[in-house]
């Protein structure tokens, strides 16, 4: 059964990928690489205080079709806001606050 | 101090075109009334891709879930709905939409803790003897003992230098005159990106921030009393 590991790594993978998009904004490059670095850090906290725990069908299949959602982004300027959101989403899945 | 209706020039009349949209006002009473969870969809979905409302049910299973509670699952829908509506508008819609639709939330929250006939739109504050500034704030609350002035913004990238600096202007203006003016920002975006988004701006200790999660706070307090809006942050992040 997957866990809570398992899940956030899915997670930073886009994440990580999301900020590379971003970054393409050159006068909001310190912006999205400040954004990034602090969410991937609220993410991996999560993985380290929960990490075996096992998580159900339903927040696996939610956080899989988020990223799957912002992997087909393009647009660096919808990346920059997805940045914010995207890791919102994985949170409430997991019954985590922002 | 004093309030004056902003002029309005071409563009402020297309936005006030989109501000009288139904869409808006909706959607203002869809949120106002959503919880926190309800929120972030809505700034999901209308940060735009799929336009498929199966695929957020999926996204967000603690609202649409079997575990959701029945009413909470139907305003999630209309949520969903609304906001997918305003998504579908293509790209410089969506932005003028998503404006206009934090405004007029706050507008609304506000009349939930002031009299109604308080709470402005884009007015512009005059002191005696300064420059009066072209920049009319979004939401004023307009009392004969007091008064509040908010700028809104989608998201923590709209906060920036110019913004903060005319909220902390008008605020020591108005401390000038011995008025009492609490200015503020509300971001419909999470308290932790607003943060990051401050981090690297001067700080303004004396604007206040609203982030996403602290959106009641504008509805909550009593009028009158030092901190009515209690829940909202410092403009600085601690």
């Amino acid at each position: 059964m997957p866990d809570v590991h398992d899940t956030i790594a899915r997670a930073t993978s886009a994440l990580d990928a999301l900020a590379r998009a971003g970054e393409a904004v050159e006068d909001e490059w310190q912006y999205v690489t400040d954004l990034h670095a602090v969410w991937r850090a609220r993410l991996v906290q999560v993985a380290t205080a929960r990490g075996t725990a096992s998580v159900e069908p339903g927040v696996l299949e939610a956080v899989e079709r988020a990223s799957v959602e912002i992997e087909a982004i393009e647009d660096p300027h919808r990346a920059i806001d997805w940045l914010s959101t995207y890791p919102q989403i994985v949170l409430l899945a997991l019954g985590e606050t922002g | 101090m004093r309030f004056q209706d902003a002029s309005r020039d071409a563009r402020a009349v297309v936005y006030a075109g989109v501000q009288a949209d139904p869409t808006v006002a909706r959607a203002a009473q869809l949120l106002a009334a959503a919880t926190t969870g309800q929120r972030l969809l809505a700034r999901a979905a209308m940060n735009g891709q799929s336009d498929d409302p199966a695929a957020w049910r999926v996204m967000f299973p603690t609202l649409f879930g079997p575990r959701a509670e029945a009413a909470e699952s139907e305003r999630s829908e209309a949520v969903l709905t609304a906001a997918l509506d305003v998504a579908g508008r293509g790209e410089h819609a969506r932005s003028l939409y998503r404006g206009a639709i934090v405004e007029a939330l706050t507008e609304r929250l506000l009349a939930q803790r002031v009299q109604p006939a308080a709470v402005h739109r884009e007015r512009r504050i005059l002191f005696d003897g300064v420059r009066s500034e072209i920049h009319p704030y979004d939401v004023t609350v307009e009392l004969p003992d007091r008064a509040e002035a908010y700028d809104c913004k989608w998201g923590a990238r709209g906060i920036n230098a110019e913004v903060l600096l005319q909220l902390d202007l008008a605020r020591r203006n108005a401390e000038l005159e011995g008025a009492r003016l609490v200015t503020a920002l509300v971001v419909f975006d999470s308290r932790r990106s607003c943060r990051v988004r401050l981090a690297r701006q001067t700080p303004t200790p004396g604007v206040r921030l609203v982030a996403l999660e602290s959106l009641d706070a504008l509805a909550g307090g009593r009028p009158g009393v030092p901190g009515a809006l209690a829940g909202a942050d410092p403009g600085r992040p601690s």
